[in-house]
């Protein structure tokens, strides 16, 4: 129960002060017909409450199998199979995460369709794979968050001189909105897990970064559809 | 009067379960594997995902049938007023409130708190946070205003975070860094978002594409820079002692 209320408490504190800002402006300022006006609110309870739903169904069913998959993975000990579902996990909950199918379907629209929300999630899921493989392999083999962080981003400004301007401002968005409700929990469950049993200590500094690596992924998978398309 | 629930609800049914697909693929092939779950879990399991899947249902139809529609309007209604303007403060103001009340940030803050003994209190680091996404949107409408591209912010913002990367200490860089998803909050991305594009297509020579996309970049970097800033100042001015205690890893 604590849990619904928690959620619910969660979501309205969300959403609710844009929509007060947003009635304010639409009785000083906006005047919008009150046909779309209504669509707003009937577009806030929708959305809130499936917000609400979405998230109690990841903490009651989804989210224990990552920590459940994040605590037996390791003791396999073997560092090809914990790289290889890394890889997977990256990307199947990338698929699910509600702020990248916005923000593709938004781009889709905008674009006249010309950069499709099927391959842009796709691309995007791909980025946040790779790199969440790259991040199991750091916490593996010992290596400096900041060099990881360094070259990331070194090789984005490289791919974004060769890429058509649209996309930029894109790939950058996709790198934002990969930090999402479903994405953050799942990533640092798995890597908290994997850091804790393989080194067996405190994992607070291990797993620092995941979600900076996660967000690096979709830049650059972005950059690449335009240096192909663009 | 015609209000739009349902149209297109069969579409948006059948992307959900493209989007939770793999996830079940997934979870099934380590079931058998792997964790060999007893049914008691399983059935959780499955309650989680039905629920997941009305959720994520809703909440796109809500986006598609409200937010996107109405998002667009008024963004091209503010975008065509006498006084354009205005937009940066009602930009500066949808940042703040959405930050202010947001739980994630309140987490995030209680973190830097007790990681600076009180130094850093919530309270400077929550209106720091706010103000400073307010001002990554307000700055997005002027971009679109002006026209300049992304670069004269992204390029700075990432330079300084590399170069406080070295500068901080571990413990704060770590904070920072995973804090990058706690401002993008659910209202950013699926209605400013729907503003800005709106803003951008009434706009004289500007591309909806190009100059309208880019805030959620603007705004993930706020908290990330926050964070890095405050914790180089504690470290600068006293908290070094503590600091150096703290961080035995």
């Amino acid at each position: 129960m604590q849990d619904i209320k928690d959620t619910v408490k969660e979501v309205i504190l969300a959403v609710l002060p844009i929509t007060i800002v947003i009635i304010i402006l639409q009785f000083t300022l906006l005047w919008l017909p009150m046909e779309i006006f209504l669509q707003f609110l009937v577009g806030v309870v929708m959305v809130s409450s499936g917000l609400i739903l979405f998230l109690l169904g990841v903490h009651l069913g989804l989210l224990p199998v990552g920590e459940m998959i994040g605590s037996a993975l390791p003791k396999t000990k073997k560092v090809w199979l914990i790289i290889l579902v890394g890889f997977f996990l990256g990307f199947v909950v990338t698929v699910a995460e509600p702020d990248v199918r916005v923000l593709s379907s938004q781009i889709d629209d905008v674009s006249g369709g010309e950069i499709s929300q099927m391959l842009l999630i796709h691309s995007v899921a791909l980025g946040v794979a790779i790199f969440v493989a790259l991040a199991m392999a750091r916490i593996i083999f010992d290596i400096q968050m900041k060099w990881l962080l360094v070259s990331g981003y070194g090789l984005v400004f490289l791919l974004a001189a060769f890429t058509p301007g649209s996309y930029i401002p894109i790939s950058f968005d996709a790198g934002g909105v990969t930090t999402g409700p479903m994405t953050v929990p799942f990533i640092l469950a798995l890597g908290v897990g994997v850091a804790a049993v393989l080194r067996g200590k405190s994992s607070s500094s291990d797993s620092f970064g995941l979600v900076a690596l996660a967000s690096i992924g979709p830049i650059l998978a972005v950059l690449m559809l335009g240096v192909i398309y663009g | 009067m015609n209000i739009i629930i349902f149209e297109g609800f069969g579409d948006v049914l059948l992307e959900v379960a493209m989007a939770l697909l793999p996830l079940l693929i997934f979870f099934l092939v380590f079931q058998f594997v792997f964790l060999k779950l007893e049914k008691e879990k399983l059935l959780n399991i499955a309650k989680g995902m039905i629920m997941s899947f009305c959720g994520l249902a809703l909440f796109l139809q809500g986006v598609h049938v409200g937010f996107f529609p109405a998002g667009e309007v008024m963004g091209e209604k503010l975008g065509e007023l006498s006084s354009t303007w205005l937009l940066i403060p009602i930009g500066f103001v949808l940042g703040f409130v959405a930050t202010f009340a947001e739980p994630a940030v309140r987490i995030l803050n209680e973190q830097v708190e007790k990681v600076s003994g009180g130094y850093i209190s919530e309270k400077v680091m929550l209106y720091t946070l706010s103000i400073g996404v307010g001002i990554s949107i307000a700055l997005s409408m002027l971009r679109i205003l002006i026209g300049f591209p992304l670069w004269y912010f992204i390029i700075p913002g990432y330079a300084i975070v590399i170069l406080m990367t070295f500068l901080s200490s571990n413990r704060f860089t770590s904070i920072a860094f995973d804090s990058g998803g706690v401002a993008t909050g659910p209202m950013t991305v699926t209605f400013i978002l729907a503003i800005a594009v709106g803003v951008a297509s009434v706009t004289d020579g500007r591309d909806p594409l190009m100059d309208g996309f880019g805030m959620i970049a603007l705004v993930a970097l706020t908290p990330i820079l926050s964070v890095l800033i405050l914790g180089i100042m504690y470290e600068k001015k006293g908290g070094k002692k503590e600091h150096v205690s703290q961080s035995e890893t």
